[in-house]
């Protein structure tokens, strides 16, 4: 009964998106993440795939393709660093299918709902990055929490604006 | 069963991709002989065939976006740059010019060395031929000290080749792709290069830390290493040629992990974080490049033209004083010191040898002409007998501590180099 419901519930609430916004709003995230902080001089404080792998996993209301975003965006994120491929992965896969189950059990067109969901993410995937690297891997790694705070901010100030402009993309029945 | 794959198969695909991705992870870090754990240098094929497929992905979008940067701020800059670029290129001039006067120079030293190192069996090796190349991107991460260039295979680049700026070396390149390269940073943790201290001759690998700062490890603790002293490239890598500028050193700590030794961390020379252009060092060899020959021969040709100008400068001095009679000494002294003093100055056999060394006043010449400013000419206005005005106590020469003495002057002042009169009473 309670998957009944769900289902009900998500049939209401799926929200479908043009194909090209499915390949150009994620491959934009990744070319973005890559080519600001060259601008920032190493003041990126931010993480553009995951929080379009939040937001297109709280739309679509559906862990599974939250699950394979946020591990195909992961995956590409490591690529482009000099690191094991796999940290971003691990990271981005959770948060995926973290957004995705709890997208089917809320209101996902609240948008404070949405952004604190955002923040809750970004701090989830920085504490499982750390956790790869420095546990799991044994590798070092200087972090500090006030840094993931500052970065989980401004990913729940870039969700305000990205969020709204890609509610704007949607295709209405 | 079936109803148990479907009713979970969030959580299975969930848990398939995470031990997929840990297994993936496991394979690419090893552990080192001091039990460190460490990631493979080197990429396996299939992690190599994943960052390509990445890279090929995001280079093109990457370079657009650079090209449209440039488009933009180059239109304004180019404007301003063009202001003052009369004044900059005439300094510009003045200094190369002033460079190459300095390298004709020093170009004889390089050439002894490389003699010497020839008869020690050590060739040193310079930049024969470097490739400029743009930086458009980064690895997106901040625990990454990796970007990406503009120059690939197609330009002839290949791993482990330096990168350098004018201020210092960048990194070395990691990977190269057909169109692009990634660029290890000197920052990053995975990074090494062989450096010495230029005063101490202490040498090391530098090797990013944790923080993306540049730190030379695992030296010998050592008093002499200061905050300032210059870091320059060690050469013995076989990837930076020996004398690259790195940086200077910054900070002396203690290695936490092992008592008696020190990490340098070390300021970079070069902007890491501020790159846009880079020079990838693609050819070192054992011999200047020709454009360096051809500057060399042009340091040569004004520093010959400069020795001319200076002995033309001589000569006609030369030329200029023996037509001045005034500044020719017929007493000119000679070899024998005895011989060489004045006439009135001739050693007493009670002077003291030192006063007897000293060199005598030269004589001047009679003036041609007769005029009241010559000393010793005749001056008809005052008579012979007036008597010598004694002038005032004059100072100590400065440094020589002597007392001051008075001394007798008269308008018809004594000939120099003749013995003074005593003042009359």
């Amino acid at each position: 009964m309670t998957v009944l419901g769900a289902d009900y519930r998500r049939e209401l609430g799926v929200s479908r998106y043009p194909m090209l916004v499915y390949v150009l709003a994620p491959l934009t995230a990744l070319v973005l993440q890559a080519w600001l902080p060259r601008l920032l001089h190493g003041y990126a404080w931010f993480d553009l795939p995951l929080v379009v792998t939040v937001y297109f996993a709280l739309a679509r209301r559906d862990a599974i393709q939250g699950t394979l975003m946020g591990s195909g965006m992961g995956l590409f994120e490591d690529a482009l660093t000099t690191h094991a491929i796999g940290v971003n992965g691990v990271a981005k896969t959770v948060a995926g299918f973290l957004a995705g189950s709890v997208g089917v059990r809320i209101d996902v067109e609240d948008h404070t709902v949405r952004l604190i969901l955002t923040f809750l993410l970004s701090l989830l995937s920085s504490a499982i990055y750390v956790f790869i690297f420095r546990i799991l891997l044994g590798l070092g790694l200087e972090w500090s929490w006030l840094v993931e705070l500052v970065k989980a901010g401004v990913n729940t100030l870039i969700a305000l604006v990205l969020f709204h402009l890609l509610d704007r993309l949607k295709i209405r029945d | 069963m079936e109803s148990f794959f479907v009713r979970y198969r969030n959580l299975l695909l969930l848990l398939a991709l995470l031990v997929a991705q840990i297994i993936g992870l496991a394979m690419q870090v090893h552990r080192t002989d001091s039990g460190r754990n460490s990631l493979d240098p080197r990429d396996s094929s299939g992690v190599r065939l994943i960052r390509l497929w990445a890279e090929a992905v995001v280079t093109p979008p990457e370079e657009l976006f650079h090209a449209s940067k440039l488009g933009v701020t180059g239109l304004w800059q180019n404007y301003l740059d063009l202001r003052h670029t009369r004044e900059q290129n005439q300094d510009l001039q003045k200094t190369l010019d002033r460079l190459r006067l300095e390298q004709a120079s020093l170009l004889e030293d390089a050439r002894q060395g490389q003699r010497l190192q020839a008869l020690m069996d050590f060739q040193q090796k310079y930049i024969y031929k470097t490739l400029a190349a743009q930086a458009i991107g980064s690895s997106g991460s901040d625990q990454s000290r990796a970007f990406y260039i503009d120059k690939g295979a197609n330009y002839g680049l290949q791993p482990d080749m330096a990168v350098i700026t004018s201020d210092g070396i960048v990194g070395k390149v990691r990977e190269v792709f057909p169109h692009s390269a990634q660029v290890l940073a000197i920052n990053d943790q995975t990074s090494g290069a062989g450096v010495i201290l230029e005063t101490t001759r202490i040498r090391g690998i530098l090797r990013g830390n944790a923080a993306g700062r540049p730190q030379i490890e695992g030296i010998l603790a050592d008093q002499r290493i200061q905050p300032g002293e210059k870091v320059f490239t060690a050469g013995g890598d076989q990837i930076f040629p020996r004398g690259l500028p790195v940086g200077v050193v910054e900070k002396v700590v203690r290695d936490p992990e092992r008592d008696g030794f020190i990490d340098v961390l070390v300021k970079p020379a070069a902007h890491l974080d501020q790159l846009d252009e880079v020079l990838v060092i693609t050819s070192i060899q054992s011999r200047f490049s020709p454009e360096e020959q051809q500057d060399m021969a042009t340091s040569e040709a004004l520093k010959g033209a400069e020795v001319e100008a200076i002995k033309e400068q001589q000569k006609a001095s030369e030329i200029m004083a023996e037509k001045l009679p005034g500044l020719t000494d017929p007493n000119a002294p000679a070899a024998n010191p005895a011989a060489a003093a004045a006439p009135g100055q001739a050693a007493q056999p009670g002077q003291s040898p030192a006063a007897a060394a000293q060199p005598p006043t030269p004589k001047l010449l009679p003036a041609r002409r007769p005029d009241r400013f010559t000393p010793g000419a005749s001056a008809p206005v005052v008579s012979p007998e007036a008597k010598p005005k004694t002038r005032p106590i004059t100072p100590a020469t400065p440094g020589t501590g002597k007392p001051p003495v008075p001394r007798p002057v008269s308008k018809s002042e004594s000939k120099p180099g003749q013995p003074e009169r005593s003042p009359e009473p």
